[in-house]
């Protein structure tokens, strides 16, 4: 009989499915963050669109590291998964 | 007819008390419907003690200490009763005020006639044949629509000079379903369906504390749903019995469901630590969202500055979490992206803001997710109601409409419902993310949070 004090095995399929569902959302919003981010710097240091377009290209650049770590982590938990 | 005749009164008096407030605020005003609903309370309330005052003297315990403490109690509280009403007689209006108070003895006739109509042979004559009775509610809808056109022609049309705010905007709302929706839609924002605050905000349109409350309006809705979650927290805790009855019964399978929600994403040892947060967000988004869908309330949810409040809580949970679990050392290595070797300490300048840039999406991704979805169902049944009132539009003094938003409310109690889990399990995927690889109820080598 299993001790009830143990870890129960839980089903991972919500936390795949959470971590892929983080995915799409980051993707759209990063650049935009990166956006707004950069604007500000436009108007504070009046440098405008310098600031606008490395706040973008961060912001991308930020999506898809994002993205990469958020998959690399959903591939470490089907891995996992699959072992046990 | 017994005390049981009379709760059935109580039940109906109730019923046709708050949909006369209603029809009367709509029609002459929140003086008049308050008036009504105030003088059907009092008078309940009167019926209610005098009910209690003859138990208590005429009862079978009459005479025992009991009995004297019911009729003493019963006797003081028609005197705060007399002293409300004559509170009331000074702030409201008299006409609705005795309108309302002669509600239950109406109920009590049409109730007593109707028992002896529908015992009687000739009514049992009558129903025998169903188009007798089919011609004779038609007769009776014809009859009833020719003495309300009449009296409402002849009143002048009372109902577009209404001397109250309350009347004023939900006429205007009503002018704009019915057709004249070009010359009010292009000059107006979009209308939400009408609230117990928004009426008293239009009514007292102008005062400092009715534009005060106008300001935070969405504040009062998500304050009234925490005290109401909180209530049921409580009242929960108070009796807890290890045979539950089924209220516990109904909160520990809550409980129980958002544990093996959270613990299927973080681990049984982390479900314990962040099911109060978690769980509670989800259960408060919940009922911000699912209390719109009652008439009277507001989703708070359909605010922005309510979904960006807790985007923000949420944001500041996650990096207090972090900092805690990594230190505040690990916390901004974390946030540097772990640099190791020479070539990740130089590109820092570069990963760091890239890395805040990614957190600050979370809590704005949250925000507008949630308050975009919420509002467009908002939108989507303010449309088809307004589309239903205006298909009616050709009739003429009947603010009534075809139910066109109904099937869309069991949609929109879905996505309600989908949008509280999903708010909440990115949440939970964020607070993942923060965490140490290690330490989520697996077995395996630890690593650093990413």
């Amino acid at each position: 009989m299993p001790d009830p004090r143990e870890e129960k095995p839980r089903d991972s399929s919500l936390r795949s499915a959470g971590l892929l569902l983080a995915i799409p959302t980051l993707l759209i919003v990063s650049p935009l963050v990166g956006f707004f981010l950069g604007s500000v710097v436009d108007r504070w240091l009046k440098c405008s669109p310098w600031g606008v377009l490395l706040g973008l290209v961060l912001g991308f650049v930020a999506a898809g590291r994002e993205t990469y770590l958020i998959y690399r982590r959903y591939l470490a938990e089907e891995e996992r998964s699959r072992r046990r | 007819m017994g005390l049981e005749f009379l709760a059935r009164v109580r039940r109906t008096t109730l019923w046709v008390g708050a949909l006369a407030a209603i029809v009367g605020m709509t029609y002459s005003g929140f003086a008049a419907g308050g008036g009504l609903a105030a003088g059907a309370v009092w008078s309940l309330v009167n019926l209610f003690l005098v009910e209690r005052l003859v138990v208590a003297l005429t009862g079978s315990d009459r005479g025992t200490p009991a009995a004297a403490r019911g009729a003493a109690l019963a006797l003081a509280g028609m005197l705060g009763l007399f002293a409300a009403g004559a509170f009331l007689l000074m702030a409201l209006p008299a006409e609705p005020l005795l309108v309302g108070f002669g509600f239950p003895f109406g109920v009590m006739l049409l109730k007593a006639c109707s028992t002896l109509l529908l015992e009687s042979a000739a009514w049992r004559r009558f129903t025998a044949s169903r188009w007798q009775v089919a011609l004779a509610v038609a007769l009776l809808i014809a009859a009833t629509w020719a003495i309300a056109e009449r009296s409402v022609a002849a009143s002048g049309g009372a109902v577009a000079a209404g001397p109250s705010g309350a009347a004023h905007g939900d006429a205007a709302h009503a002018d704009a379903a019915h057709g004249d929706a070009g010359e009010h839609g292009a000059s107006s924002k979009p209308t939400m369906f009408p609230n117990f605050l928004g009426v008293v905000i239009e009514a007292n349109h102008g005062k400092p504390w009715a534009d005060a409350l106008h300001h935070v309006e969405p504040v009062v809705f998500s304050l009234f749903v925490a005290l109401l979650l909180s209530g049921i927290a409580i009242a929960a805790n108070r009796r807890r019995a290890l045979r539950p009855g089924r209220f516990q019964a109904g909160v520990e399978l809550v409980v129980q469901g958002l544990f093996d929600f959270v613990a299927s994403v973080l681990g049984e040892k982390h479900a314990r630590r962040y099911l109060p947060f978690l769980g509670s967000l989800f259960l408060y988004i919940l009922a911000m969202n699912w209390i719109g869908f009652v008439p009277g309330f507001h989703a708070a949810t359909a605010n922005i500055n309510i979904t960006a409040g807790l985007a923000l809580c949420t944001f500041l949970f996650v990096q207090f979490t972090g900092m805690r679990e990594l230190g505040f050392g690990g916390w901004v290595d974390h946030m540097a992206g772990s640099p190791r070797s020479a070539i990740e300490w130089g590109l820092v300048p570069i990963m760091l803001p890239i890395h805040i840039i990614g957190e600050l999406a979370k809590p704005l991704s949250l925000a507008c997710r949630l308050f975009g979805n919420i509002f467009g169902e908002d939108m989507l049944l303010v449309g088809f109601a307004s589309l239903g009132i205006m298909m009616l539009g050709f009739i003429p003094n009947v603010p009534v409409g075809i139910p066109l938003q109904l099937p869309f409310l069991f949609f929109c109690l879905l996505t309600s419902t989908l949008q509280a889990l999903v708010f909440t399990t990115l949440s939970t995927v964020y607070l993942l993310l923060m965490l140490p690889h290690d330490d989520h109820g697996h077995e395996g080598e630890a690593h650093p949070a990413h």
